[in-house]
């Protein structure tokens, strides 16, 4: 009888099994969002031109060109030594965005972290960076052209802006991530805000720098191969375009994507190995 | 003459709530004095106002006949390098060892460039181990600070206080996070700053037993106002009721 007299906070289904979550209005125009996107898709695919289309030669015809892309790589128009340095000039073009930009946004993000930097500066830099993202890389390339011609000084350029934009963001939430206690025990020893930068949140942060930098750099490397094509910089994104544009070479399309695969895959083991190697995030205890 | 005067100290964080209201007190040198009161009775925020890292919102504080609230940043730089304080989260960089987490004290006497570059001379090097060997984590020095427990932790923390050369240190509730073996150890080297460097101490607490045990005197607050200010002894149960609005044997005293 006890039970009856309580009032009663369990909600149960239509069906009377008991609900065990809570119908909020979010969950519903999230329900309503993907329903309607999934309707807009199949009217869109009835929608298309299907004219001239043979599906059957299609697939083969494709499945064709992949297995020459994938299982014959070969180099026709240059030297496999050729070809490790046009990779090298792309390596360069990452890493000169990547540590230029690290540099500058390492100052640009202790301005922005709310508890590092007064808020009128934090925001000011935050509304800033934040146009900077808002606008794609090859945009920023493209503007840079403007001024400094098509090629590597304004793929540079561009990447360089879009990198700094990116790990101000990155590094900001980074710091303010740290235990507010570390700031205000370095605060009541006396030490200024360099002291405090430079013995308490670096340290802290360190590995989460490192990491997001890492990061940065695969972007931009694969960014820097888009930008041999689009903006002349050069490197083996410049000879994929050539392969793929002017020569219709498959194979040798073939060839540099593994290239680039590899190189990716290399950068991102020696990035790990690095981070544990050097900087582990806790040292292992004893027990 | 007292070290510390603390006359009519008012703190707001907002217009709607004052945290402390009139508080009145003196704290001489050489005093080891105990803050008692429940949580949110501002203690941590009384603690703060004195070494201004919460800014003063009414009254004053007197400091070494200094007056605190209206100190620029150089000379409060110079406030806060003679006042250690000690937390309850020990508040260390976790990633540093013990011995340069101690010597993040001297930062206070430090030029922005010899700060940065870390540069520290061989006595206060010395110094920080000798503090680090009186405090009994000698062996620890070149351990990161993650690896030690709670109590090492705090010893480090209170090293790094008294290698300021302090006046006086501010403790914030520094056996709160520690089991009752650690938390004796704690108090025995806080009580030794008073009884044998002559460092006046002012420490928060929330256990009265400790107090009681440890202190000359014994300050206790109440939503914002002292209502206890006097010696240990004078401490009796019917005062404690009064600090914390309750039968105090109801409550659980560790």
């Amino acid at each position: 009888m006890e039970t009856l007299s309580k009032p009663t906070y369990m909600k149960r289904n239509r069906d009377g099994s008991i609900l065990i979550k809570a119908r909020s209005k979010q969950q519903l125009v999230m329900r309503a969002t993907i329903g309607s996107l999934i309707i807009l898709s199949l009217i869109g695919f009835l929608l298309f031109d299907y004219t001239g289309l043979d599906l059957a030669s299609a697939i083969t015809e494709t499945a064709y060109n992949l297995k020459v892309m994938f299982v014959e790589p070969a180099l026709n128009h240059f030297s496999l030594g050729e070809a490790f340095y046009q990779v090298g000039i792309t390596l360069g073009l990452a890493v000169l965005s990547t540590v230029i930009g690290a540099v500058i946004a390492l100052f640009l993000s202790l301005m922005a972290a709310t508890n590092l930097s007064n808020a009128w500066v934090s925001k000011t830099v935050r509304i800033v960076v934040a146009f900077i993202r808002a606008v794609p890389t090859v945009l920023w390339v493209l503007i840079f052209a403007i001024a400094a011609g098509l090629g590597s000084e304004a793929a540079v350029l561009g990447m360089l802006f879009h990198s700094i934009a990116y790990l101000v963001k990155a590094f900001s939430e980074a710091f303010e991530e740290i235990d507010k206690g570390i700031i205000e025990a370095l605060q009541s020893t006396g030490s200024n805000w360099w002291h405090i930068v430079t013995h308490g949140v670096l340290p802290s942060t360190f590995t989460y720098l490192l990491s997001w930098t890492f990061l940065r750099f695969e972007i931009n490397f694969s960014v820097a191969v888009a930008m041999g094509a689009a903006a002349g910089a050069g490197g083996i994104g410049f000879e994929l375009f050539m392969a793929s544009g002017f020569y219709f070479d498959l194979s040798e399309v073939g060839f540099i994507t593994y290239a680039i695969l590899l190189i990716a895959i290399i950068l991102e083991v020696l990035s790990t190995q690095l981070k544990n190697r050097y900087f582990p995030a806790s040292v292992r205890s004893e027990s | 003459m007292a070290l510390l005067q603390v006359i009519e100290l008012g703190k707001s964080y907002n217009t709607e709530t004052r945290v402390l209201k009139g508080v009145n007190f003196d704290v001489k040198a050489g005093e080891f004095v105990s803050i008692i009161g429940p949580s949110g009775a501002g203690k941590s925020t009384l603690l703060r106002c004195i070494n201004r890292m919460v800014s003063i919102s009414e009254g004053s504080i007197l400091f070494d006949n200094q007056e605190v609230s209206r100190l620029k940043k150089k000379d409060l730089r110079k406030l806060r390098t003679d006042i250690g304080m000690v937390f309850q989260h020990y508040n260390l960089v976790p990633r540093l060892t013990v011995i340069e987490n101690v010597l993040h004290g001297r930062f206070g006497y430090k030029s922005t460039l010899q700060g940065v570059l870390g540069r520290f001379n061989e006595d206060e090097k010395a110094r920080a181990f000798y503090l680090l060997h009186k405090l009994g984590i000698e062996e620890h020095a070149y351990k990161r600070c993650d690896q030690l427990s709670g109590g090492q932790q705090q010893r480090v923390g209170i090293a790094r206080a008294l290698i300021q050369d302090p006046k006086l240190v501010l403790c914030d509730e520094p056996i709160a996070s520690l089991d009752p073996n650690s938390s004796k150890i704690i108090m025995d080297h806080l009580k030794s700053i008073t009884s044998e460097l002559g460092i006046t101490c002012l420490v928060n607490l929330h256990q009265v037993e400790v107090a009681h045990q440890y202190s000359d005197r014994i300050i206790g607050l109440n939503e914002g106002e002292v209502v206890f200010d006097g010696p240990n002894h004078q401490l009796t149960d019917d005062k404690i009721n009064r600090i914390y609005g309750t039968q105090t044997r109801e409550l659980i005293t560790v």
